[in-house]
């Protein structure tokens, strides 16, 4: 395909995204340099790099910057492990079965987060299930205390986005050559050798890509955690994005709120660099 | 790998698994008991199990005024839905060609939609539902037409500009979406697009497009150069080419990726919530009923309504599953 065809074929697409995408983020940088509030809408003021200090000497900022560190480097470990423990067993059943078990594991991705998390909080809340079932083993009424709550948005977090790792891992582990296994095994390899030294290296890229995505995908977490906290300061759960919320509604701090995304719009960026770097060198390698 | 004999070993498989099952399904489970209770019920000290089941929650959240036919029109807009269901898990083994089987469910389904506000009054809640399914609709059919095109041309093309839009789109993917909720806020309004179907729809289209380029160029990857080379040698133009010979065979890749946006724009809830006031879709009408941190609320009226906002995307999704897991499969592996 020539390059004029190809900038043909993109060219809605790419429009698209420069228009809604790329100009915005433009806008945004600016507005974030502005003071705005919901009042002044239409008239921000210039006030330079002010609000980005704000931000970045704001000891919130930073709390809620560790606390989604440690959602990070608690859930995507966590969820993939468990996606891949599930994953193998799937694996070893065939037929009607196999899809009864997977469209059951799929459900919690496909319920729609927020609604996910309201399901998922009605089982804690006085008349549920798991706040009656504590109660009867602890003798204990289930209080909502920043403890249970970021334990709780921790276990959730974990709950949506595990069918992700299981899906992906057992689509990967059905391209698995049957060779190989084989022949592993006729060397006298033991399951879990076969798993260690067949199926995770033939995984290792798809488990790469798990990680990477996942731990993106952990920055943006907002809606479970809104529907969860309410937003409320008592819980200290702030992740970026609900304390970037905040700023932008309960401050009205419109300009402020913009300056902590593109902050963080930097921050992802450069915690990007690793999959661009690996996205770049494969696309070389591939033409 | 090999699948393990021993019968005792398969139990416990089997076992582990059906504890999947639950961890996945209990809450949901759980939530459809409540949305069937009534609040004394609902309300109980120990969970009820077993008990009178009530349609006070769904007539509340979806009626103005109970109708006097109530259980009748119920249980016939009940008894459709089953059969269409069942119809659509059932396509393969119909003898007909499941493209019609599913137009069919499709036709039946608006025929539905439009049909209930004539014969009972519905609440807000219903218009949410409609407004769901035109903007989910809009949404797939531009983001994947568009997205379709591009990532053909971005599985073909090797030159330099290919590559770095992909790049920037897998960093578009991962941006926060906060920050663009004043730019679309400000700029809608001025532009008096504000609170219609076409901004939330392009919208959608646009912050979803990283993925959907990206996906279907993956299905574009595993289709052979030479099914359309032999077309262009016969006389067709690249377009031509392109929508004659690749798009039916990639036709599966199609169907996922559609399900994807489907998912996607169907669990958006903030930029919508931001540039919609009377047009809003259900995840958003849905945050009404959050409740509070310790007061949960009606807990059947809540529970009906997130029945009713996620039951229809659960069986879209169940329907199409193979098409779906294949999809993840596909766009990640090659991807």
């Amino acid at each position: 395909m020539n390059r004029k065809a190809f900038f043909q074929f993109t060219a809605p697409s790419n429009i698209v995204m420069v228009v809604l995408l790329v100009f915005p983020l433009v806008y945004a940088v600016w507005l974030g340099m502005n003071f705005i509030t919901f009042r002044t809408i239409n008239e921000p003021v210039f006030v330079g790099l002010d609000n980005f200090r704000t931000v970045l000497s704001d000891p919130s900022f930073w709390a809620s910057l560790r606390w989604t560190l440690v959602i990070v480097l608690v859930t995507v470990p966590a969820h993939m492990i468990i996606g891949f423990v599930i994953a193998l067993f799937l694996d070893q059943v065939k037929g009607k079965m196999r899809a009864f078990y997977l469209a059951a594991a799929l459900i919690p991705m496909i319920v729609v987060p927020l609604i996910g998390t309201i399901i998922f909080k009605q089982l804690f809340d006085p008349p549920g299930l798991v706040a009656w079932a504590y109660k009867t083993v602890t003798g204990n009424l289930f209080v909502f205390d920043p403890n249970s709550m970021k334990l709780l948005i921790m276990v959730h977090t974990i709950w949506i986005i595990t069918p992700w790792a299981i899906v992906l891992f057992f689509a990967g582990m059905q391209t698995i050559s049957e060779d190989l296994v084989d022949a592993s095994s006729i060397d006298g390899a033991s399951r879990l050798q076969q798993i260690r030294h067949v199926v995770v290296p033939h995984l290792r890229p798809l488990i790469l890509l798990t990680l990477l995505i996942a731990v993106m995908d952990m920055f943006r977490l907002f809606d479970n955690v809104f529907v969860l906290t309410r937003l409320n300061p008592v819980f200290r759960a702030d992740t970026v994005m609900t304390y970037n919320y905040r700023t932008a509604t309960t401050l009205k701090r419109l300009g402020l709120g913009n300056s902590i995304a593109i902050i963080l719009v930097v921050a992802i960026v450069v915690a990007l660099i690793p999959l661009m770097y690996v996205t770049y060198r494969d696309q070389i390698r591939e033409r | 790998m090999r699948p393990i004999t021993n019968p005792v070993a398969r139990l416990a498989i089997h076992l582990f698994l059906w504890a999947v099952v639950l961890y996945s399904t209990v809450p949901f489970i759980w939530t459809t008991l409540n949305s069937f209770k009534t609040i004394k019920d609902a309300n109980a000290a120990t969970p009820q199990f077993i008990f009178d089941p009530s349609l006070d929650g769904y007539s509340a959240v979806l009626l103005k005024s109970a109708p006097d036919n109530g259980v009748l029109v119920a249980s016939g807009i009940f008894a459709v839905l089953v059969a269409l269901v069942a119809i659509g898990f059932l396509a393969k083994r119909i003898p007909l060609p499941t493209k019609y089987i599913y137009w069919g469910i499709a036709g039946v389904l608006v025929l539905m939609i439009w049909g209930i506000p004539r014969f009972v009054r519905t609440a807000e809640f219903y218009d949410n539902f409609i407004n769901t399914v035109i903007i989910a609709t809009g949404a797939v059919i531009i983001s994947v037409a568009i997205g379709s095109v591009a990532g053909y041309a971005l599985a073909r093309y090797t030159g330099i500009s290919g590559i770095a839009i992909l790049l920037a789109a897998i960093a578009f993917r991962s941006l926060p979406r906060l920050g663009y909720i004043l730019p679309y806020f400000q700029v809608s309004q001025d532009l008096g697009i504000w609170d219609t179907y076409y901004v939330v729809i392009i919208v959608l289209v646009a912050v979803n497009q990283p993925f959907t380029i990206w996906m279907m160029r993956a299905f574009f990857m595993t289709v052979p150069r030479e099914i359309e080379d032999a077309a262009m040698v016969d006389g067709a133009s690249r377009f031509g080419a392109f929508r004659r010979v690749v798009i039916p065979v990639v036709w599966p890749g199609i169907v996922a990726t559609s399900l994807f946006m489907l998912l996607v724009v169907y669990h958006e809830f903030i930029l919508i919530r931001i540039l919609t006031q009377s047009n809003q879709t259900l995840t958003v009408a849905m945050s009404q009923f959050i409740g509070g941190v310790s007061v949960p609320g009606s807990i059947p009226r809540q529970s009906a309504a997130a029945v009713v906002s996620v039951l229809p995307l659960i069986l879209v999704v169940l329907i199409f599953q193979r098409q779906f897991v294949k999809g993840i499969g596909t766009g990640a592996v090659k991807g």
